[in-house]
This record gives structure tokens, sequence and C-alpha cells, in this order.
């Protein structure tokens, strides 16, 4: 018995050093943005779930596509009717690593570069992408902040050739989560 | 003025009332006002997020993009940078909480800064879907009852 309760005490020490380890948001931001001659086009979705576990590095990020917010209403009825299609694929997310998790001292104030690299489904279509960010570790807090560009065509998004000349093939995205460590 | 004149003067004049109502009705038009409008569906919240851990393509293909209007037992109000969000919790994952997150208007930030954990509440927003933990619904107002 008591070898039984050793057992136990010691996997819920495990578990909660594991827990310990993990870091998440709910209220994440996500920027993309894309400028041409005639249309400069801005969206932010401040509703990104984001997951890290600094013990192994996995990193996922789900968004709701239709929570992307856009300054004009006819822009965002087209992002979401034409390009995204949201009711088909109403999530976007990426599930992946952060390859130099050692680098990153999360014990230790600082600002960490971080190689991230994984898998970004959007529009159904599934990618693999390499990235640097940054990790800002303050107290029980990580910043991670990265920047990156993609091409529309990669995910089949397909632009009208009515407007094709008027709007950036590529996007560029700016990804800004403050993420809490779970309790 | 000759008459071929007055023909070009006129399609120019109605080209150009035809290129300013564009401008403002369809390129500019406003956002959709969703404190004044009616809901599609009202729900419990417990039905509401049942739904969605159930069948989520069914309930998704029901309710996301429509305006709902939930009622039930709020589990606390959580606050970031420009959001305030009354939150109604059902489960525990992977990312902490999960259930039900409503995103309210600025309108109604304050009072629903006022809100007790485990009060009774209805509210009504845009549901923007199921990202398989949390229902979102954004653009909240609260629901006199």
């Amino acid at each position: 018995m008591k070898k039984l309760m050793l057992v136990f005490f010691c996997l819920s020490i495990v578990s909660f050093a594991a827990d310990a380890q993990k870091f998440i948001t709910k209220t994440g931001h996500i920027k993309f943005y894309s400028d041409s001659q005639l249309e400069k086009i801005e969206a932010h979705n401040r509703q990104v779930n984001a997951a890290f576990d600094a013990a192994t590095g996995d990193f996922v990020f789900r968004v709701l596509v239709k929570s992307f917010q856009f300054e004009k209403a006819l822009m965002q009825e087209h992002f979401n009717e034409n390009y995204l299609e949201s009711d088909k694929f109403p999530n976007a997310t990426f599930l992946g690593k952060v390859t130099n998790i050692k680098d990153v001292n999360i014990g230790k104030d600082g600002v960490y570069e971080a190689m991230v690299e994984g898998k970004l489904t959007i529009h159904g279509v599934t990618q693999p992408v390499k990235e640097k960010g940054t990790f800002e570790v303050k107290g029980t807090k990580i910043t991670g902040k990265a920047k990156f560009t993609i091409l529309l065509a990669d995910y089949s998004v397909k632009i009208p050739g009515a407007v094709a000349n008027s709007i950036s093939k590529s996007i560029e995205i700016t990804v800004d989560l403050v993420l809490d460590k779970l309790n | 003025m000759k008459t071929w004149v007055k023909i070009i003067a006129g399609l120019v004049f109605i080209g150009v009332i035809a290129g300013v109502l564009v401008y403002f009705f369809i390129y500019n038009k406003p956002h959709p006002n969703y404190e004044l409008m009616d809901a599609a569906y009202s729900v419990t919240v417990a039905d509401f997020y049942n739904a969605y851990t159930s069948n989520k393509t069914e309930a998704g293909n029901k309710y996301n993009g429509k305006v709902i209007a939930l009622s039930g037992k709020l589990s606390k109000v959580e606050f970031s940078d420009s959001l305030t969000i009354c939150v109604f919790v059902f489960n525990k994952g992977m990312f902490g909480d999960e259930g039900v997150r409503c995103t309210m208007l600025p309108k109604f930030m304050e009072l629903a800064k006022k809100f007790q954990p485990d009060g009774e509440v209805k509210l009504k927003g845009y549901c923007t879907g199921f990202n398989d933990t949390d229902v979102i619904l954004d653009k909240c107002s609260i629901v006199k009852q």
C-alpha cells in the first residue's frame, strides 16, 4: 500500500511539473496585412488560442476565421465568403515546435530568439512553415512574437480576375501572444 | 446646347451619382449593428455548448455567422488590453477552461465588469464558431430581462 501511495505521489509530482511548464492564452493577437496599389487590407483577430509547452517546445495556436475584424464591412464579407470560405473552413491552425527550446530559459527574464517549425493550415490547406520569432520571458508570462509572409496561392485562396491586380498575392502575418503560466 | 452634349452631360451626372452611391452604400457600408439585430436563436448556454461538443459540424451549420441570444449562469469575466469577455466554463482542457466566451461590445464593457460569478445573465452576440475548445460570440450586448 505504501509503495502504491509513493508511486501515486511521484506521478502527481511529475504531472504537476509538466503542467508548470505550460503557458496558454485565449486572447492572442494575429494581424494580417497586405498592401497594393489600389487596396490596403488589414484585419485583426484578438481571440487567438495558443499553448506552449516549455518542456517539450510544442507550440500550437488556433484561430477562428470569422473572428477577424476589418475596418470595412464589405472586405470582411468578401474575406469570409469568397476568399477564406469560413463556413467551409472555420479554423486556421498552427501545430509545431520551438526547435531551439534549450536556448529559451523560462526561469530567467529576457528576450530569446525562437526558431519555430511546424504546419500551418489555412483554408483547409496545410503547408510546412519555418520562421524565426522572439519569446520574451517576464515573470510568469511569455510574450511570443513573429512576423512572416505567406502566399495566398499556397493555400488555394483564389483572387477573382476582376480584382487580381488590385489585391496583393501575399499576406504579412504578425503574431503577438501573451502567454500565461497554466495553473 | 446641342442634344448630344446634353445626353453626355446627363450620362456623366448619372455616373457620378451612381459612383457616390456605390462608395457610400456598398464599398463603405457600415458593419451590422449586432445590438439592434434580432437573435436567430435564443438558447441556454449549456444547450448551446453541448450542441457544439456533440456535433460541431451540425451546430456550426446552425449557429455560425448568426446572432444568438444565450442565457445561463456566468462563470467569470476576463479582461485583456482591449477586451472584456464573459466566460461560461464547462470543461478543462489543454487551453485551460473551456466553454463559451462572449466578447462584449465597448458600450457594455463597464456593465459586464459588474457581473458576479454564478449570476444569471442573458447576452446576445455574433457567433464566430467553435475552435475545438470554446465557442466564441463577438460584439455581445446585454439583453434586458
